[in-house]
């Protein structure tokens, strides 16, 4: 490649690294903190609800006996049981309830090893909101599709950062010139993103297959199929086992025996989900979804006409579909759901390492533009971005240990807790950026807003033991660990954020000398 | 910067469906296998594709260059889809 090809490449790194770096920023530091959802979920809800007993078998027909004469299930809507495990003492069933011919609501329910309702779980979704704000930032209808584009960029500074790093990505892979000031921050930016690579391809790649896989879908669609979706969805595995409603009533019973038979038919699987489509019709149907953990990211799936119990569909290797298959390992990859905490626990680290490039690929350029002669500068542009980043990275972060804060303080039946600490969540990081904007003194900012983080992300693990004690207790005497873990991911960031807060005073003080 | 960007991500786009349906149309594979070679292909192509439209000194010759790999293919497209 010339010189100006690379010039021009990359001076397109450094503008797409700088466009997307705030969202990119809170999309990577959601989604670390995401690979613990489930234990983010159960630490929020499993300490009010402590049982004393622990059962992976569930009495079903007994479940649905009880929630169908407290609730007017809706026949049309969703019926989702996910199912008690090694990893999760309590059962969340999620249905929806008729209030009226036209109307309907959400209800999730927690129930007990035994089957017993226990809780209501509509307000406790902190974990599904991190997660949520990984995938679509809270964006209705287009935010799936706004962050598999910047995806899609972050893919391309990825590709551009090897071509321009090409020449010296063997001979300088382990440089790290920790007394020149901008070579630190390019050596960092660079070691970092080269060592993690195959782990931000993955990332990127898998990122955009959840997001703009429908951009495909529609023009596979258009051109081979002459505009027949089904066609496409047929070739793809996706087994339509609909049954037509006969609007003939038929109370929904047998279902343990139906799981027995799933089962033994599917061989080695923890079943973890059961839906029922057309619930309490006729012509309602049931499904077992699983995983086989002694392979790879295979999913086994069967289901069964509930009346008659026919079996509708059976599938032991992904669909026996490769498209299907395949997909199941990109999830596998992205989700890190194949070898235990230790796997996610990498990923986290990566995760952050990656909200690290995208902070030095904005400190370096700061520095630039700070280093241009006067007449050369944009003052607003250098203004706004500082914000961004102090603002909106810290911000993130910030937002985020009060989110878990108050996750924890709410009493957990509060009508909206889950709509409020959104707008906790977002007025916070809103207000860093706002205060960012109107602060010269970044550095300073940067340092003290880190060290303030660093002490909220540190009280949740405090209030943790003085508000739920019992009940953590409880979990840990059945060994259920996800209130340590998730206290082991707050104080890790917690020291994070001191350390850098710490280093940058140091610097400052340095520069000042 | 923003000419070069569209130029990438729209040729880009078309340029890896393009390609990956000639593979599908000339390729003996099975249906579902041919679908995930495609999807496995196609995103980095249309992210290489931008890389290829940035490193180009200007706008002008990013569209042009591009365009110009992009109706070849659309042709092999047309022929293969007529032949089918």
């Amino acid at each position: 490649m010339n010189k100006d090809s690379l010039k021009a490449l990359t001076n397109a790194h450094a503008w797409v690294g700088l466009v997307i770096s705030t969202i990119l920023f809170i999309i990577f530091f959601a989604g670390s903190i995401s690979l613990f959802r489930d234990d983010i979920n159960a630490w929020e809800l499993n300490p009010h609800y402590a049982v004393n007993e622990q059962s992976e078998t569930l009495f079903l027909d007994s479940v649905i006996s009880t929630v169908s004469k407290a609730y007017n299930i809706n026949t049309h809507g969703y019926f989702i049981l996910s199912m008690p495990s090694a990893e999760q003492p309590l059962a969340n069933l999620y249905f929806e309830e008729k209030t009226s011919a036209d109307k309907h609501v959400d209800q999730h329910l927690i129930l007990a090893p035994d089957g017993e309702i226990i809780g209501h779980g509509n307000g406790s979704s902190w974990g599904d909101f991190l997660y949520e704000l990984h995938y679509d930032l809270h964006i209705p209808e287009v935010g799936l599709y706004f962050v598999g584009i910047v995806s899609l960029f972050f893919f391309v500074a990825l590709l551009s950062g090897v071509v321009i790093h090409w020449r010296k990505i063997i001979s300088k892979f382990f440089q790290y010139r920790k007394d020149g000031k901008k070579d630190k921050l390019l050596d960092a930016h660079n070691l970092i993103g080269v060592m993690g690579l195959p782990f931000h391809i993955m990332y990127a790649f898998s990122g955009l297959v959840f997001n703009l896989l429908i951009i495909y879908q529609i023009s596979y669609a258009v051109v081979l199929y002459g505009g027949d979706q089904s066609k496409l969805l047929t070739a793809a595995g996706v087994v339509d086992v609909h049954l037509e409603e006969t609007k003939i009533v038929l109370p929904v019973q047998g279902i343990d025996n139906l799981y027995l038979t799933a089962k033994t038919s599917l061989g080695e699987v923890a079943i973890n989900r059961i839906s029922i489509d057309h619930f309490g019709d006729e012509s309602a149907s049931v499904k077992f979804i699983g995983a086989d953990k002694s392979q790879f990211s295979t999913r086994k799936e069967a289901t069964y006409h509930i009346a008659s119990g026919r079996v509708l569909y059976l599938t032991k290797d992904n669909f026996d579909n490769d498209l299907r298959g395949g997909l199941a390992v990109i999830s596998s990859l992205h989700f890190g759901d194949f070898a235990g905490y230790l796997i996610r626990v990498l990923f986290f680290i990566l995760g952050i390492g990656t909200c690290y490039i995208i902070l030095t690929g904005n400190l370096m350029w700061i520095q630039k533009k700070a280093n241009l002669r006067v007449e050369k500068q944009n003052p607003m542009g250098l203004k706004v971005v500082y914000a961004m980043t102090t603002g909106g990275f810290i911000g993130t972060i910030f937002a985020s240990a009060v989110g878990f804060i108050f996750a924890r303080v709410i009493p957990i039946d509060s009508i909206g807790r889950s709509d409020l600490i959104a707008y906790i969540f977002f007025g916070c990081l809103f207000t860093a950026i706002i205060v960012s904007l109107n602060i010269n003194a970044q550095k300073q900012f940067a340092a003290i807003f880190l060290k303030i983080t660093a002490l909220v992300l540190a009280i949740t693990p405090i209030l943790d033991w003085l508000i739920v004690s019992q009940g953590i207790m409880a979990m840990l005497k059945l060994g259920y660990y996800h209130v340590i873990v998730v206290e082991v991911m707050l104080l890790s960031l917690a020291l994070f954020c001191w350390l850098i807060a710490s280093r940058i005073l140091v610097n400052k003080r340095t520069e000042s000398d | 910067m923003w000419s070069r960007t569209f130029a990438g991500l729209i040729i880009g786009l078309l340029l890896s469906v393009s390609l990956v349906l000639n593979l599908n149309l000339l390729l003996p594979i099975k249906e579902d296998t041919m679908l995930l070679i495609g999807l496995l292909l196609a995103f980095p192509i249309w992210a290489g594709i931008q890389v290829w439209g940035y490193s180009f000194t200007s706008s002008k010759k990013a569209w042009l260059t591009l365009s110009l790999v992009l109706i070849p293919s659309v042709l092999i497209n047309a022929v293969l889809l007529l032949l089918r």
